[in-house]
């Protein structure tokens, strides 16, 4: 770009009418780009510059139907193939319960595409630096009076003749924006300077992350949870089936000591099938307390004390798969008992699944 | 609108007030609404931290106060949104010198409206298990209850609100700029501003996005409240299981929106000396507005009582009774002729037209609408099925502390809205202003 070189000329006009006849004339001229600045959008100027229609309106079709699609498929997703979830009696695929979430992303998406595309694809906003914001015409041009600009197009611009151009189809107050200053380069150790300063944030923000999720639950009033009289849901909250009654589906399950379920093989294959189902039931019924590896640490025991038990401990790997079934169907300690809320082959594939993890928590040479 | 009025005399006159020092009146106000404020943010901790038996909830009536004031400023917002976008596309150029207004009551009325669904859980820094976000426990929200819909409702609500409005700012803040007289203040609204020029490329995409913002927003503005009527209608409490929920929630949120739009903007209009632009046209068209509301409020009414009779349902009908008589059937009779008695008055242009008459209905019609969410909450909760479970439920000095305090948080705001921002869209009035367009251009 060439030293010095202007920016643009813009003149001002008080009327509409006359800042449109003016536009087809200075076109004509060819000095460079027709500019207007005006106050409100004053009609029939974005045809006399040869402006094309917005293209919003697909964007905005486009991203809503997108919405409409994202929506549906989370929903569907979650609540039908990941976490089916069984409420009024209805098959968890059913899709019509979904319909008013869909309607709202939908609005969301398309508001959005319709402000943010606005102000940011198409206007190219926020700019802050701009030769018209500097300008005293900027004033008057966002009150009631009209700025018209001859704006340099290339290399070469010649402001005087852009300056008597605009005299002749009458705007006053003519004022040559001056060109963009050189871009500064930002000194490295600056970028250096904010590069540790990040760091530093980062570090101090995870450590915060670290003691306040700790913290957080044994601190007044999050730790009135504790002393509530009440029932929770890990505590007793699964109620046993009445007496002498079989589930539709399950068999009655006859041992009441470990001991005698002890010899209880596990009848289904190791595949990774089962090995899913039962990272899945683990996940959603064992891990909360027993801990994503199964060594009784959650979250939970940093915050409530109480030892879960350590399945990852020698009295546990030690069980044989029968004794850990009887535990799922009669409980242990502080451990409800379970298993009525199992198929046989969740509580099997649930057996699998922790063997794994077993095995992955004192893996031998050769497994490697 | 005033023939004279020139779009330079429009600036001086509304740009003007968030460059002057607010009058004595105005920081009184302010001192009496942000201590009102103040109380029912402290009455918010003490629940917070003492749990929400603080309340007067219980068992069987476990929503009270807190929902009835969430259903409550949820629907006044309705009113902003509708003079925003409904008008808009119905080009009724009226509402142009009060939209931005309204507008701002929407988005204050919204996050008043938000503060209470919060508060109810009890434990609020759980909220973010309402958020579907992938955990170690692989669980997911169920998105099959109405109470998630309302959450996604609302929030969408607030998020476009408050774009629709900054979008509509913009050049109104461009316009603040150039006054600047401070280079603080004029780098300030060139950041709030985002550098707006107004080229007509731009002025080209602003236009095709504010009435594809305006069309949004009206369905949007009608979902809401079906949304939090849904809330009451799918659950199989007698008096709530019903299919004319979503329309009688949304009529009474317009209803209720227009109360306040008038009540704010006769004060506003008044202590601003904005009579000229705000004109007594704006209060008449918003008063035949709420005379409309009124009277399909009372369709609603009869048309509650109809199901009763015509379900046979003994239960239903024992509820729609309770609503008028019994413990609290005073309630029912505020609600009746709070807003569909005294709303006839508008039947006369002279009570259309009258400053007094109009703050006197619009009054009645803000605490008709809140008693009218008692009735159907309270009231159809607190004869369970089994009368072995009913229980008179009484509020306690806490619940009434924050629905004050609400009160105190939305005036807090709209006090600092009238003195920090362009009370009415400058921008829209000039572009609709007598010789602001050329000739044979117009086309809305």
């Amino acid at each position: 770009m060439a030293e010095g070189r202007a920016f643009g000329v813009l003149g001002l006009f008080s009327d509409p009418a006359l800042l449109l006849a003016a536009v087809p004339k200075l076109r004509a001229r060819g000095l460079g780009r027709v500019q207007a600045y005006t106050p409100y959008p004053v009609h029939g100027l974005g045809e006399a510059l040869g402006l094309r229609r917005s293209p919003l309106g697909g964007m905005v079709l486009v991203m809503g139907l997108l919405g409409t699609a994202t929506a549906f498929l989370f929903q569907w997703w979650m609540n039908s193939v990941d976490y089916p979830l069984f409420t009024g009696g209805k098959d968890p695929s059913s899709w019509q319960a979904f319909v008013p979430i869909m309607f709202e992303v939908t609005v969301l998406f398309a508001t959005f595409t319709a402000g943010l595309g606005m102000l940011v694809l198409l206007n190219k906003l926020p700019a802050f630096w701009h030769p018209f914001l500097d300008s005293e015409a900027s004033r008057a041009a966002t009150r009631d009076r009209f700025a018209l600009a001859i704006e340099a197009e290339g290399e070469v611009f010649d402001a005087a003749a852009a300056e008597a151009a605009l005299m002749v189809v009458g705007a006053g107050s003519i004022e040559v924006l001056p060109g963009l200053p050189p871009p500064r380069r930002v000194p490295l150790e600056t970028l250096l300077g904010l590069a540790a300063g990040g760091a530093v944030a980062c570090c101090l923000a995870g450590a915060a992350m670290y003691w306040g999720v700790k913290l957080f639950p044994v601190l007044p009033p999050m730790s009135h949870m504790l002393a509530q009289p009440r029932l929770d849901a890990q505590q007793r909250g699964r109620r046993a089936p009445a007496e002498g009654s079989v589930a539709r589906g399950r068999l009655p399950y006859p041992f009441e000591k470990p001991e005698q379920a002890r010899g209880l093989g596990n009848p289904l294959p190791r595949t990774e099938e089962v090995l899913r189902l039962g990272r899945k039931v683990f996940a959603h019924n064992c891990l909360i307390c027993h801990g994503p590896l199964a060594d009784g640490t959650p979250i939970l025991t940093a915050a409530y004390g109480g030892r879960p038990a350590n399945l990852q401990s020698r009295k546990y790997l030690g069980l044989s798969d029968g004794e850990i079934y009887h535990t799922i169907m009669k409980g242990e300690n502080a451990m409800p008992r379970l298993g009525d809320g199992f198929t046989e082959d969740e509580r099997w594939a649930v057996i699998h699944y922790i063997r794994a993890l077993q095995r992955a928590q004192h893996a031998k040479d050769g497994d490697l | 609108m005033a023939e004279a009025l020139s779009a330079a005399a429009l600036d001086e006159r509304v740009l003007s007030f968030p460059e002057r020092r607010p009058p004595a009146a105005w920081f009184a106000a302010f001192a009496f609404t942000s201590s009102a404020m103040l109380l029912g943010f402290a009455l918010i901790g003490y629940t917070v931290y003492m749990g929400i038996g603080v309340w007067g909830n219980n068992r069987p009536v476990g929503w009270a106060f807190d929902i009835i004031n969430f259903v409550f400023w949820i629907g006044i917002g309705h009113a902003g949104t509708l003079i925003s976008a409904i008008l808009l596309l119905m080009r009724a150029p009226w509402r142009n010198a009060i939209a931005r207004f309204s507008e701002a009551m929407t988005l204050f009325a919204v996050m008043t409206a938000g503060i209470f669904p919060a508060i109810h859980v009890g434990r609020p820094w759980l909220e973010f298990w309402l958020a579907p976000y992938p955990n170690q426990r692989g669980l997911w929200p169920n998105f099959r209850s109405p109470l998630m819909w309302d959450v996604f409702a609302v929030s969408t609500y607030f998020a476009v609100s408050v774009l629709f409005w900054y979008i509509g700012l913009l050049p109104d803040l461009a316009s603040m700029r150039g006054r600047a007289q401070t280079p603080l203040r004029r780098m300030a609204l060139t950041v709030l501003s985002l550098g707006w020029r107004g080229t007509p490329q731009q002025w080209r995409h602003y236009e095709k996005a504010y009435i594809l913002l305006a069309g949004l927003a009206t369905g949007l503005v009608l979902s809401v409240h079906s949304v939090v009527s849904f809330d009451f209608a799918t659950s199989l409490v007698p008096g709530w299981h019903m299919t004319l929920f979503p329309p009688y929630f949304v009529v009474g949120a317009i209803f209720a929106g227009f109360a306040m739009v008038v009540l704010v903007l006769s004060a506003a209009r008044r202590l601003m000396g904005l009579e000229d632009l705000i004109t007594m046209r704006h209060l008449e068209l918003a008063n035949k507005v709420i005379l409309g509301c009124s009277c399909l409020m009372g369709y609603s009414y009869a048309c509650e009582a109809f199901t009763a009779w015509y379900s046979m349902n003994p239960y239903i009908q024992h509820t729609f009774m309770q609503y008028v008589s019994g413990t609290y059937g005073w309630a029912g009779w505020i609600a009746i002729t709070c807003n569909v008695l005294v709303p006839q008055l508008f039947w006369w242009r002279r009570m259309r037209t009258s400053q007094t008459a109009m703050i006197v209905v619009a009054l009645a019609v803000t605490a008709g609408m809140w008693f009218e969410r008692f009735v159907i909450i309270v009231i159809s909760l607190y004869h369970d099925f089994l009368p072995s479970s009913w229980h008179v439920y009484q509020p306690t000095l806490v619940d009434f502390g924050i629905l004050l305090g609400s009160f105190g948080f939305f005036f807090t705001l709209v006090l600092l809205f009238t003195r920090l921002l362009p009370v009415i869209a400058t921008t829209e009035v000039k572009a609709t202003l007598p010789g602001a367009q050329h000739e044979g251009g117009h086309h809305g």
